[in-house]
């Protein structure tokens, strides 16, 4: 079975290792231990203490603090519940006009602002820009993902998740 | 006459008993025990590496039968084996797309009674580009044969080739000016072009009469049948050596091993759940030349997507709340959608193992009723079918992706694909001849990036995974246009921490003609059509096109005056505007316009892919170097990227990094002092919504959604607690 090293997955992750061994990585059977490793990883890379459940971000995770369950930044900040849509917790700064766009696109043809805007989703702690939407004035913030989190423990990894 | 299948069943029978057992016992065609597999696996796996051999020698000698540039250069080609009911077995690379498209084909004559009349014998050579029978737009040409073992049907080989040159209302395949299926071209309906190994005489002179350019389309009929009996004669030779029992049951075998091969890859890829994303398509058509009034020219397509990964490892798409079909080309057919779903699935979870429709069989696309992606109204045009399904098929790609992240495969998530937009030409060629042609360098596109590394330069398309431009010479030969630039554009991928894949973009002087036709499609106009991901800023896609009719450059060059080779990074006054005397024109949104002639210029760019990732984070050494290269601007590397750049000794950009640390601390407290709380966005955008106070395109494509989807309009009115119906359908029943 493949497996890799803690400090293999750790370097793929920060986009570290070598192209080479990248290009194996991709092109071989995966490793069926990765999660928890890539978990370890994440968890090495924060400095809070609450077990990661789940990356579901670059720089989000869903985490267990105390009895609750909740999407929490690298740097600490809680975006709440996991299965609410943490955009709704987050900081914006939404591009609606020719001149915050071409702050973004200083040498390009630009969206009509009237048609389209862009909107930064903004960790209000740390500044980390975690997700940005391109949308039609008007439109509903989207909730990317909702994880069914306890099937996923109990069905695919076969570790039912404490209190489920 | 059609010969006794193995089964005796008829064909027809046979299908629909395939599809019966399919849902009694949720096993491709009730085979819930691999018995070949188990047996002797080896055999299994070996006999299958023997057919995917077969179709990838097909498609490399046919590709030397074309003359098509479209499949020399660039291998539009694709071919496959299916089993007699119509389901691949194996296929080659290319243009996988159609492998399942070519399926529906197959059963679609098969469910319309093609065994009484026309009948299909050994020999028989069967056609189709008929999207709503099976396939995704009307360039989009493939052929059948029957595989038959001593006079019993084992099997179809079919292969593919996208069509140059389609005969429709605008030269090229993708004819941007369709806006009813009696403008595409050609169509060739399921229909049997040939018997005995030959290709009728008849339908070879209705291809010579009914196109600009039959050279690539006769062609590429020879060079399918070619390597359709190709496939067949080893097919034929492998079942003797095997015996028809167990080619029968292998073959079949083979593809629900595919299936349950797609379930296994989901359970260990990805996390079960919902995932969500959208996307926008523009259209500017308003008082361009030739679009006729049959619905509004200027529109906003919303492309909502939900995607559910259930713990069984099924994956669902669900389009619920998109838009409804219109009279333009962009509209596709369910076997179009499902093409994009098996290529998708091909190059991110589908790409090894047994590649067959078994993957297909374990997914499911929701397509309402009456969309574009579904509709209800068989006389729409579909010829530019791609312009919409590549923006939504890349918010699968992110949907995906999202999943390999969370179960932490961060080197298979991948931003995903925009539109490439395509350019169509016909008129007099530079031989004096007339011609058309749609021009493939746009099988190049950068793509979006991935989540540890920036996307593909050039070197990226969503419907074919082996990405190419082809070479200028070969281009140059079949057009009369030559080119004075063809160039990376700075900045066309999305920023982020890692950059999307850089576009190109080609300037040609047109030549030797005085009448050249240029159209061009598949753009979107005044909307981004494709985002980044996880903080990655979409890639900027509404590109305007520039020409410059009556250009001075001859004497320029006579002069030894520098030209310009591509419209530099000056948004506002283009470098063609300020070197080349003559009348410049700048276009929004489809090229329609009356003929060039020599002398002109003109140039098309393509797009570029989403960015992944907080901009902030991006590696200034790596930034140094894109600016060196032409991939970035020194603008946007300072004011988007945050990296202050200095000049070595020889002139060349090197990162100053304790500037650019002080710098980027600085640029995110802007961004925290800019932002303000989403819940004080929402109460005051709510406002806004409650007067409906929005572009009446955008208005349109609310009322349109809210007319077509009871999801969208509870999602919507849940969102901004308002009564979404009442706002943009004021007066309309409930």
């Amino acid at each position: 079975m493949t497996s890799y090293s803690k400090e293999v997955i750790r370097d793929l992750a920060s986009g570290q290792l070598p192209w080479p061994q990248t290009r194996r990585i991709m092109s071989a059977y995966k490793d069926d231990d990765r999660f928890f490793k890539m978990v370890a990883v994440y968890q090495d890379r924060v400095a809070w203490k609450d077990p990661i459940l789940l990356p579901v971000s670059d720089h989000l995770f869903i985490c267990q603090s105390g009895d609750e369950r909740i999407t929490r930044c690298e740097c600490g900040h809680s975006f709440g519940d996991y299965r609410k849509n943490w955009k709704l917790n987050a900081a914006i700064h939404v591009r609606n006009t020719e001149e915050a766009l071409r702050e973004i696109y200083p040498n390009s043809d630009l969206p009509d602002p009237q048609w389209m805007e862009i909107r930064e989703f903004i960790c209000p702690q740390c500044g980390t820009l975690h997700e940005v939407e391109a949308a039609a004035p008007g439109y509903p913030i989207v909730h990317d993902f909702e994880p069914d989190l306890e099937g996923f423990y109990r069905e695919w990894l076969g570790k039912p998740l404490k209190g489920s | 006459m059609l010969d006794k299948p193995a089964s005796a069943l008829r064909l027809r029978e046979r299908l629909l008993d395939s599809e019966r057992l399919m849902e009694e016992t949720g096993c491709y065609d009730g085979i819930t025990e691999l018995t070949l597999r188990n047996q002797d696996p080896l055999k299994f796996e070996t006999l299958h590496t023997k057919l995917r051999a077969y179709c990838v020698s097909a498609r490399e000698m046919a590709r030397r039968i074309s003359a098509s540039p479209g499949v020399r250069e660039v291998g539009e080609m694709v071919v496959a084996i299916y089993t007699p009911e119509g389901d691949a077995i194996a296929l080659s690379n290319g243009i996988m797309v159609h492998v399942h498209t070519m399926s529906r084909f197959i059963k679609w004559m098969i469910k319309n009674n093609y065994e009484e009349n026309p009948r299909i014998r050994e020999g028989d050579i069967f056609a189709n580009n008929d999207a709503f029978i099976g396939t995704v737009q009307v360039p989009d040409v493939m052929d059948v044969v029957p595989i038959f073992h001593e006079g019993t049907l084992v099997g179809w080989a079919g292969a593919v080739c996208h069509e140059l040159e389609a005969g429709g209302i605008t030269p090229g395949g993708d004819v941007c000016l369709a806006q009813e299926r009696f403008t595409e071209g050609l169509f060739v309906c399921a229909e049997k072009i040939g018997e005995n190994d030959e290709i009728r005489r008849d339908y070879v002179i209705r291809c010579e009469r009914n196109l600009r350019m039959p050279i690539y389309w006769v062609l590429d009929e020879k060079a399918k049948v070619a390597s359709c009996i190709d496939m067949r004669e080893s097919v034929k030779q492998l079942i003797s050596e095997i015996g028809l029992d167990y080619w029968m049951k292998v073959s079949k075998e083979f593809i629900e091993e595919g299936r349950r091969a797609q379930l296994a890859r989901t359970r260990q890829l990805t996390v079960p759940g919902i995932y969500r994303g959208h996307t926008f398509y523009g259209h500017v058509t308003a008082g361009k030349p030739g679009f006729q009034l049959l619905g509004d020219p200027d529109w906003l397509y919303n492309i909502p997507i939900e995607m559910e990964i259930t713990t069984d490892g099924k994956i669902t798409m669900d389009f619920e709340g998109t838009q409804p079909w219109g009279y333009h080309s962009m509209n596709c057919t369910p076997a179009g959608m499902d093409g994009g779903m098996f290529v998708t699935l091909t190059q991110h979870m589908n790409f090894e193992g047994l590649v067959n429709d078994g993957a297909w069989m374990a997914t499911e696309l929701k397509l309402p009723h009456g969309t574009w992606t579904n509709p209800d109204n068989e006389m729409v045009a579909t010829a530019t079918s791609w312009a919409l399904l590549l923006p939504a098929y890349g918010v699968f790609q992110r949907l995906l992706s999202r999943s390999f992240l969370a179960r932490g495969f961060v080197e298979e998530a991948f931003v995903g694909q925009v539109n490439s937009p395509m350019i169509e030409m016909g008129g007099e060629s530079q031989y004096g001849t007339p011609f058309g042609m749609a021009h493939f360098e746009c099988a190049a596109a950068g793509s979006g990036a991935l989540a540890i590394k920036d996307g593909l330069d050039t070197a990226y398309v969503g419907w074919n995974p082996e990405s190419d431009m082809g070479n200028i010479e070969v281009w140059e030969q079949s057009m009369p246009m030559v080119y004075i630039g063809r160039s990376i554009v700075p900045n066309s991928g999305g920023a982020g921490k890692y950059r999307g894949g850089c576009s190109f973009i080609s300037t040609w002087l047109i030549n030797k003609t005085s009448h050249l036709r240029l159209h061009t499609s598949e753009h979107s106009s005044r909307v981004f059509d494709n985002v980044g991901m996880c903080g990655g800023y979409p890639a900027p896609t509404c590109q305007k096109h520039r020409a410059v009719r009556n250009s001075n450059i001859h004497e320029l060059a006579a002069r030894g005056e520098p030209l310009a080779h591509s419209p530099g990074i000056d948004p506002h006054v283009s470098d063609y505007e300020k070197n080349i005397g003559g009348d410049h024109v700048v276009v929004e949104g489809p090229y329609i316009t009356s003929p060039h002639k020599s002398g002109d210029i003109f140039s098309h760019s393509y797009n570029g892919g989403g960015g992944y990732g907080d901009v902030l984070e991006r590696d200034p050494i790596k930034t140094a170097w894109d600016v060196e290269n032409g991939f970035l601007t020194r603008e946007a590397a300072d004011q988007v990227f945050g990296i202050v750049l200095k000049d070595d000794e020889d002139g060349y950009p090197i990162a100053d990094i304790d500037a650019t640390v002080e710098r980027r601390a600085a640029m995110r407290k802007q961004r925290l002092a800019k932002a303000i709380p989403v819940a004080d966005w929402i109460a005051a955008e709510r406002g806004r919504v409650e007067k409906a106070d929005f572009a009446p395109e955008v208005k349109k494509m609310y009322a349109s959604a809210i007319k077509l989807s009871s999801r969208f309009t509870k999602d919507f009115s849940d969102f901004w607690n308002v009564d979404a119906r009442s706002i943009f359908m004021p007066g309309a029943k409930p």
